[in-house]
């Protein structure tokens, strides 16, 4: 495990990470393949995401003895950023969260092809909207699956006395209706059917909100490689454009927006790293909770204000569809709220870190 | 109880303000088609024509004209209610940059011929009006614009291009500044043109906005020729109009409309995510209720102002930028309450009450068009403040 390597490995295998997303994130931020996937079903592509499995993204925290990678946190915020930066449409973080939970149900089956990026597992843990808790009803609707429609299987949290049981029901036949996202994608909701669904574990209650957490932080991390591209994008045309006569990027009222969106760029690294590196050091309970949403609650802040800025910076340009920095503003749209709002993590913060200890 | 009588239109602004808001809800009522309510984006002519001939049939198209040109010459404070009970209804926008921008222009500026040649057409909505000033290279920069109109004859040839032209495509006029003289200072050599949409060497080409919606264009000109006397003022004195007229844009956009519209919506979303009872949403939401209460006041201050016939000054600059940053306040905030359905690209539910997303969207460009809000925070600073730079 990550915390076994010293602090040099630690870094080369967290930029050997960062060099990989390569793969699929085209360099100079060509956002063809993302364009062409937008509100079509499932709405990524099933080459890629095999490639993901082949890297052993979707396994990326799993035990090695279970076929993942066994890497930390650091190393899968670095991928998330990267992907990010490129609005990567397949569903990794939602794979990523229902490996973990097929990990820890010791499943062997379905577990290697979600690995393998052969067959998508959704997770449908929610209820409502703007949650971290997975209540169970049987027969509840379950909320807000991201790419719905691409999945093979539903993996579902069912409320059993105290515990919280693991069932896969298989996505044929199931019940689902999808509805379109403004990042191009769309959320899913099933009406879960046990007739159809075989158990998987007893209780998985700790490990789905482990599960939750990081992928809340992924996704902050998501969210911090979208607002540096689109950060970068509107740097390099507050030096190209020109009005009166001069570059738009000599106004000192332009000058001031762009250091104060830095600062919070800055601020959503610092706080995404520091999450990364206390969940790898074996941080638990509440320290883990205080952590995860200190950093989704800035990234989903800083993440809004950032990609609305951009889009005023561009002037009228920003408002088109054709011009990219909006895609990004659609991305944090639907990220922004998802595995907790900021007024969310904000409430859970301050419930799980005391004042005056650290 | 007994239904309330609609009086003939020269007669409303006489009513009192209380009474004449009951006569503009039984109006929407009767007259405003059911479908149209609170319609997802900006509605194209197609969509709204029926509507804006009603309007015009039962002469109620133009709220702020003077009655002696055929508007109903209302007073700042029923204008306001207008406005109040048209958010309220669902009332969607009509293209409406005759109304508000050439036809108070005409007013001030246009020759007898022009003002009957023009006027009435708009009245009976059969000019449909876009503005034609931004270009590539003439955004807030705009007395940089370079189509160039050159008199030959009896007629202006022009040739260039337009961009961000909001509605061009349902438009059969267009408004335009254009370059007289190519020597003179920059604002000196500018003019404005009417021009007829239908004329040879025009071409429009829709552009895919945020909404994803066709509602501005590109507008090309190719040696299009246009009648002198359809030149406003004076050759090479356009310049000087266009910002008198961004006066009528800026109190247009600074009107509590949209504010207005996005805090009902704001409040049905809340209630129905289940925030509503909560402390610290109502304190939030109270801010934002203050602040369109002053913004309401304020504009009613600018209003005031305009019906004594006393020109804009630069400070009501403060109004667009007040307007659109409350707006988008607004929509922020309905944004962060709504959880993962703020992602939604379709109104929640199928509810176009909760059009989270794309409120928020379309509150983004308020702050962008108009002019800027910081190029309104230039002239605040500069020519109301006084600041040197
Ligand atoms: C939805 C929409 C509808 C529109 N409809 C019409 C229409 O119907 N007709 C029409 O003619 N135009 C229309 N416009 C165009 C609009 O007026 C311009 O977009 C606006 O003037 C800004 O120009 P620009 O887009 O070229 O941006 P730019 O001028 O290039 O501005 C880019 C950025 O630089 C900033 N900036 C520029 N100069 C300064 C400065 N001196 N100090 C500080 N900051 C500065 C701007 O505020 C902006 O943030 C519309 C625009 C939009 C978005």
């Amino acid at each position: 495990m990550s915390a076994a390597l010293d602090d040099g490995d630690r870094l080369e295998s967290i930029r050997m990470i960062r060099d990989s997303a390569a793969a699929v994130v085209p360099p100079g931020g060509e956002l063809r393949r993302v364009r062409e996937l937008r509100w079509q079903e499932p709405g990524f592509d099933r080459g890629v995401l095999r490639q993901m499995g082949e890297m052993g993204w979707i396994g990326l925290r799993v035990p090695e003895a279970q076929g993942g990678a066994g890497l930390g946190l650091g190393e899968l915020c670095a991928l998330a950023e990267e992907l990010g930066a490129g609005l990567v449409p397949e569903p990794l973080i939602p794979c990523a969260l229902s490996a973990a939970l097929l990990a820890a149900a010791g499943d062997a089956e379905h577990l290697p092809a979600l690995l393998a990026g052969e067959r998508v597992a959704l997770t449908a843990w929610q209820e409502r909207a703007d949650t971290l808790e997975a209540p169970g009803a049987p027969d509840a609707p379950r909320r807000f699956l991201p790419m719905a429609a691409g999945a093979e299987l539903f993996l579902l949290p069912v409320r059993e006395g105290g515990r919280l049981a693991l069932y896969a029901q298989p996505a044929a036949g199931a019940d689902l209706a999808t509805e379109r996202t403004q990042d191009g994608g769309h959320y899913g909701t099933l009406r879960p059917d046990l007739g159809g669904a075989s158990k998987l574990a007893e209780d998985v209650g700790a490990a789905l909100e482990a599960a939750l957490d990081e992928a809340a932080l992924a996704t902050a991390a998501y969210l911090l490689g979208g607002m540096e591209r689109a950060f970068a994008m509107t740097l390099d045309y507050l030096k190209t454009r020109q009005q009166f006569g001069r570059i738009i990027g000599t106004f000192q009222a332009l000058q001031h927006r762009a250091a104060d969106l830095k600062m919070q760029i800055a601020l959503t690294r610092a706080s995404v790293e520091a999450a990364a590196a206390a969940l790898d050091a074996g941080a638990a309970g509440d320290a883990r909770r205080a952590a995860v949403s200190r950093a989704k609650a800035r990234a989903a802040e800083a993440a809004m204000l950032v990609q609305r800025q951009c889009i005023q910076l561009h002037g009228g340009i920003g408002y088109t569809d054709q011009y990219d920095v909006g895609l990004y503003l659609r991305k944090a749209m639907v990220l922004a709220n998802q595995y907790g709002s900021a007024a969310l993590h904000r409430r859970r913060f301050m419930a799980s870190a005391p004042e005056g200890e650290e | 109880m007994d239904a309330i009588a609609i009086p003939p239109p020269e007669q409303l602004d006489s009513l009192d303000d209380e009474h004449f808001r009951q006569v503009v809800r039984e109006f929407l009522r009767q007259n405003y088609p059911e479908h149209l309510r609170n319609p997802p984006h900006r509605l194209h002519w197609h969509e709204c024509k029926e509507w804006y001939h009603r309007l015009a049939e039962k002469g109620w198209l133009c709220p702020g004209w003077p009655k002696e040109h055929g508007g109903l010459g209302l007073s700042p404070i029923k204008q306001i209610i207008l406005t109040e009970e048209y958010e309220r209804h669902g009332v969607a926008r009509t293209p409406d940059h005759g109304i508000v921008m050439l036809g108070p222009l005409v007013i001030r500026y246009g020759t007898e011929e022009q003002k009957r040649r023009f006027l009435p057409k708009i009245l009976s909505g059969e000019h449909i009006w876009c503005q034609g000033y931004s270009e590539p290279n003439a955004g807030s920069d705009l007395a940089a614009l370079r189509t160039e109109a050159v008199l030959e004859g009896d007629h202006y040839v022009v040739n260039g291009q337009k961009i961000w032209t909001t509605l061009a495509t349902d438009a059969n006029w267009i408004f335009l500044l254009v370059r007289t003289d190519k020597q003179a200072k920059k604002q000196e050599g500018i003019s404005f043109l009417l021009v007829d949409m239908t004329t040879p060497g025009i071409t429009v080409r829709p552009i895919i906005n945020l909404e994803m919606h066709d509602e501005f264009c590109e507008v090309f000109f190719d040696n299009v020729r246009v009648p002198k006397e359809n030149l406003v003022g004076q050759p090479n004195r356009g310049w000087d109009m266009a910002k008198a007229l961004l006066g009528f844009e800026r109190i247009f956009i600074g009107a509590p409309r949209q504010s207005a519209y996005a805090l009902s919506r704001l409040r049905l979303l809340a209630e129905r995510v289940g925030v509503w009872e909560d402390e610290a949403f109502q304190d939030r939401y109270a801010r934002l209720r203050l602040d369109l209460e002053d913004l309401k006041a304020l504009y009613g201050v600018y209003v005031a102002k305009l019906r004594r016939g006393e020109a804009l000054g630069p400070d009501v600059s403060m109004l667009k930028v007040i307007q659109t940053e409350l707006f988008q306040r607004i929509t922020d905030t309905m944004l962060e309450i709504a959880g993962e359905n703020a992602g939604l690209m379709d109104p929640m539910e199928g509810n176009r009450d909760l059009n989270i997303g794309g409120l928020f969207i379309q509150a983004r460009p308020a702050t962008i068009y108009g002019g800027s809000n910081e190029i309104q925070r230039n002239i605040l600073s500069k020519n109301v403040l006084g600041l040197p730079g």
